[in-house]
Order: C-alpha cells, then structure tokens, then sequence
C-alpha cells in the first residue's frame, strides 16, 4: 500500500527547568494512504506529541516525518493545506457564528468563495447544523461544538484529517454520528489518523492501531491482529497487557 | 507566501477581530467610559507641588533697585523638603517673543521680564509692571510659580510694582493639562488589555493554536492584529478627544494629524508591549497581573495626573524608561500648545525607538512562543 505518512526514527525531547523529559523514543511507522488509523496508549505515551509534530505544530529534537511527500521540518507551509486538524478542545470562536467560524478558515486555507459557499452549505447540513448556521457559537452544546469542529476542519477538503481525541465527553447519540462521519469522509478516499482513549472506538472504526507507552511504540497492527498476537479478547485486554496496570499521570 | 496573500489574510484577521470586539457590548461600554471618568474624577480632585523648575528672569536694567529685586528672588524661594522647588536661571537681552518659543520648547516653565526702566521707575516712585509669562500647558507648576511670584511680590517689594501674566495659550484649567494624557494613557492600557485577550485570551481559549495550524504565517497573524489596534485605538482617541472638547470644553489647540502620528507610532509600541507581555504569560489572569504591573507605575510616574517636576526622582527615572511619557508630553505640547513636528520631534524619535524595540520584542518572543 502506498504510504501517505512516512515517520522515522522520531524522537522528542522537552527540556523544563534544567530537566530534559523524553516525550517520544525512537519511534517509526508509515500510515498507508485511505486507512483510518489510530494511537493508543495511557496518558503521557507520547500520542499528543507525535500528533503536534505530524502537524507541524513542533519540530522533532531528531528523526523525521513526511507529509503527503512533504518534510515536516522545513515544508510546513506545504503541509498545512492538505492536512485539517480537529483539536481536541473544541476551539470556535464563541461570538462569530458557525457560518462566521467556517468562512474564517476557509478564507485561511484559500478556498474560492463560491466552492467555499458550497461546502458550507453542504457540511452543516451533513452535520445538522444548517438551522444554527447564524448563531453564535457560544451558545452551542458540546456536540454541536464538535460537528462544527469537525467540519471547520475538512472546508479546504484535506486528504488526511488529524483528529485528536474525536468523542471525548459526547453523549453515545453524538459519538455514533462521529463515527458515521468519519466512514463517510474515509469513504471519499481520506486519510484518517486519531488519537482515543475509547478502545471500542478504536477496534470498531480503524484499519489498524499503533499502542504507545511512554514514548515507545509498542505494537502496531489491526485490531484482529492486535489481540489474536497478545491472545486477548478485547483491545482493552491488549492495551492492558501492552501498556501495564499502573495508573499514569 | 507574497505580499498580497500576507495583506490579504491579514485583512481576514482584522475583520475577524473587529467582529469580535465590537460584540463584547460589556467590553465597549468600560472601553470608552473608563477614560471619561478618570478625567472627571481626577481632572477636579488632583493637585500637587514641584522640585526644581526652571525659571528665567530676563533682567535688561543694570539699576541696583533691579539687582536687589534678584537677589530678593533668589532668596524667596521656597524648599519641598530639602530641594528648591524652582531653579532661578538670569539672562538679558532676551525679547518677549524668544522668551515664548523658550516656554515652547519646554525649557522652562516661566519667563520674568523685568523692563529696562525698572530701577529709574522706581526711583522715581512710578509704578512699574513685570511680565510674567507661563507655561499654562502644565496648569499645575504654573499656579504653583505664579501665587509665588504674587507672594514675593506682595511681601517683600513696595506697591508701586504689578505683575503682567498673559496667557500665552489662552485660558486653560487643569483638565487641559489633563485631557491629552489620558487619551495617551487610555491607549497605552487600552492597546496592551486588547492585545492581552487577542494572544494570551485566544490560546488559553485554542482558537491560536487552530489559526496557526493554518497556512497563516505568524507575522500576518500580528499584522492583523497590530492593524485591527491601531483602527481600533485612533477612532477611539477621537472620539474620547471629541468628546472631551464638546462635553468638557478642553481645548484642542494643534494639528489632528500630528495628533494621530503620535498616536500611530505609541499604538505600535503598546501592541509590541501587549505581545510581548502576552507571549511570556500562561494564561489571561498571569497576563492580566503582568499588565498591570506595566500600567499602574506608568499612570503614575509619567506625569499624566501631576507634572513630572513634582514627582521624586526615583519615580523621574522610571518615567524615563515609559514611553507614555513621551507620549503625554507630545500630546500636551500639540493639543495645548499648539505647537508642530518641531517642537515634538524629540518625542517622536524616542517614541520610534521604542515602537521598533517593543515591537520587535514582541514579534520574537510571539514567534519563539508559538
């Protein structure tokens, strides 16, 4: 399959008052182009971090990534248009509208006004937001928040969606829309990398799924393969044997 | 990214911030309001004393009865602890019209001209009339030198001799004095709080983090920003000038435009200052403790309430380091004064060094920072 992420010996180091903390080791993995690929692991595994340099937002302390065939470190400006970010937390702006909210970064990603007027158009309808388009987002509930969110970051119709933590704190209803969303946007031949601390979600929605631990790799494969190598009956199971009881902070 | 993208997604960016700001209703209201009361509460309430202000005495007769008059002068002079409040500087040959641009130039705070006929006059027991020339811009030190000069005059000298004080700026009262710092210090503290919630308020909310992730380069991410300021700052001194002319009779005696170039140049030290303070603060409450530490001694310590003369001179030195001092002094000198770009070029180049240091101070520690 041809590869649409090319991570190499990635590794991150943070220095905090005199101390050096090693958030990512020495990790490599390709991410093939139209899986729906996932990151687990416990807090502190690193997942956040990998994500932050995936995106551009920090640079590795050594190794490397590419982009759709871009180098992360010095062709970031070719990165971010084919790329679309939903952060975890929900960043709208709480007194523009959600129309507002979705004009502003298609206008940030360049996209012509017209097809922008049709995108937007056609997402909040798609997410069931086409009755809330003129209000202000302040007012929103959480899920409300998070479909917009998640269409503010596909208006420039990215060919891989970064989706950090997707259904973190959504009702089931919400969390199945989600998942419905992102079959339908992988369908249309996109690219889609998550991160979760919902195994279900993991072994319901991805192709394959990479287990972090403090800043390793530690295993990487398909959710069948996952618990058919630890014999496991769920990937919970396999998380647990791979990753250790003990509580993270 | 060419100029034009960078233009154009800087644009996108201000308009994104006017929405916003001109949708925070309870923001607006303190945003103009704030400035209002301060001049009404302090413009009545606040007074002072002065150290060391300079005064000429343009003395053309070489009569005894004039030099006695000076070493009365001299001697009358009264202590603010253990300094002079004014320093006694004599010449001649100086006309009326030099002694002005002297006051002008903010060389010195009065001019007394004693005529060339004093000592005959008064020897030959005819009245005689001193001119007494203010800088009336600084209603505070002027009050202070003229009731001392009324005193010296009253006490020590016989009848015969009267005091001539033209106001060479016309009337003024201490809300003149007042009115073009305040403005200089509302958008001092106005820029650096707006700057604060468009950086500090918009990480600790993600959507920075969300602009930056798009093909938005940061520097059009400040340019917006700094352009949103400056529109936002410029309308919002005029207004606040406007209002003060119609609603408190101030005076407005110079050039708008010297009066909006000042501000231009400050505006873009203070949004320099905003980042910066905004770049090394974790969230908006850290940011608001730093800002205020930025905006209390600079209110105080500038000479917006009191001229600097009356403030110790600990508090001098750091008013040197403040470029709301130089704000407020060129703001005086035009819309009191009435004076051009010669008379506030000193302010004005001071006030560009610092425009280009805080803002480049900003821009590095936004750019390190994100």
């Amino acid at each position: 399959m041809e590869s649409i992420i090319e991570v190499r010996n990635l590794t991150k180091v943070f220095k905090s008052r005199g101390r050096k903390i090693t958030a990512v080791s020495d990790v490599s993995f390709d991410i093939n182009k139209g899986e729906i690929f996932s990151m687990i692991g416990p807090n502190g595994a690193g997942k956040s971090t990998i994500f932050a340099m995936m995106t551009t937002l920090i640079k590795p302390t050594s190794g490397s990534i590419k982009v759709a065939g871009f180098d992360a470190e010095n062709e970031d400006d070719r990165i971010r248009p084919v790329i679309g970010i939903v952060p975890q937390k929900l960043s709208l702006y709480p007194d523009l509208t959600a129309r507002e909210n979705l004009e502003l970064m298609g206008n940030l990603y360049d996209v012509p006004k017209k097809v922008m007027e049709e995108r937007i158009e056609y997402y909040l309808k798609l997410v069931n937001l086409e009755t809330h388009a003129n209000r202000f987002t302040g007012g929103f509930s959480g899920g409300m928040k998070q479909r917009l969110s998640v269409i503010s970051a596909v208006i420039h119709d990215p060919q891989i969606i970064f989706w950090d933590e997707p259904t973190t704190g959504l009702d089931p209803q919400t969390r199945q829309a989600i998942w419905k969303l992102a079959r339908k946007f992988n369908t249309e031949g996109k690219t889609l990398i998550f991160t979760t601390h919902y195994m279900d979600e993991a072994d319901k929605l991805c192709d394959r799924v990479a287990v972090m631990n403090a800043g390793k790799l530690m295993a990487l494969d398909t959710p069948e393969n996952l618990k058919k190598t630890s014999n496991s009956a769920s990937l919970e199971d396999v998380f647990i044997h791979l990753t250790g009881e003990e509580i993270r902070d | 990214m060419d100029v034009k993208t960078e233009l154009r997604k800087s644009w996108i960016i201000m308009i994104k911030e006017f929405k916003q700001i001109l949708r925070k209703k309870a923001f607006m209201i303190p945003l103009f309001l704030f400035p209002i009361v301060m001049i009404i509460f302090f413009g009545y309430g606040m007074g002072g004393t002065v150290k060391n202000v300079d005064i000429l005495v343009i003395n053309d007769d070489t009569g005894t009865a004039s030099s006695s008059l000076v070493q009365e002068i001299g001697s009358f002079i009264p202590k603010y602890g253990d300094v002079k409040m004014f320093s006694i500087i004599y010449t001649k040959d100086m006309g009326q019209s030099e002694a002005e641009r002297k006051i002008d130039a903010g060389l010195y705070k009065a001019v007394l001209i004693i005529p060339q006929d004093y000592s005959e006059r008064m020897a030959r027991n005819e009245s005689v009339t001193l001119t007494l020339l203010t800088d009336s811009s600084d209603t505070t030190s002027s009050g202070i030198i003229i009731n001392f000069m009324k005193q010296l005059f009253a006490g020590t000298s016989n009848s015969l001799v009267s005091l001539n004080i033209p106001d060479i700026y016309g009337k003024l009262q201490y809300i003149d004095f007042l009115t073009p710092a305040i403005i200089a210090l509302t958008v001092f503290i106005g820029t650096i709080q707006t700057m604060g919630y468009a950086i500090a308020g918009e990480r600790q909310d993600g959507t920075l983090v969300r602009i930056m992730m798009t093909p938005v380069s940061r520097g059009a991410v400040i340019l917006g920003k700094t352009l949103h300021q400056l529109i936002l700052q410029l309308a919002r001194a005029m207004v606040l000038i406007i209002g003060a002319i119609v609603i408190l009779g101030v005076k407005m005696n110079g050039s708008w435009l010297l009066v909006a170039l000042v501000l231009i140049i400050f505006t873009f030290g203070a949004v320099g200052l905003g980042i910066a303070i905004s770049a090394v603060s974790e969230d908006m409450i850290s940011f608001q403790a730093i800002s205020m530490l930025v905006a209390f001694p600079s209110m105080f310590a500038t000479g917006v309430f009191y001229p600097l003369s009356s403030v110790p001179d600990w508090m001098r030195w750091i008013a040197y380091i403040v470029p709301l001092t130089y704000a407020n002094d060129a703001m005086r000198t035009i819309m009191v004064k009435g004076q051009g770009l010669a008379f506030i070029a000193n302010d004005l180049i001071i006030l560009l060094f610092f425009a280009v240091f805080y803002f480049g101070l900003g821009v590095y520690l936004f750019r390190r920072e994100a």
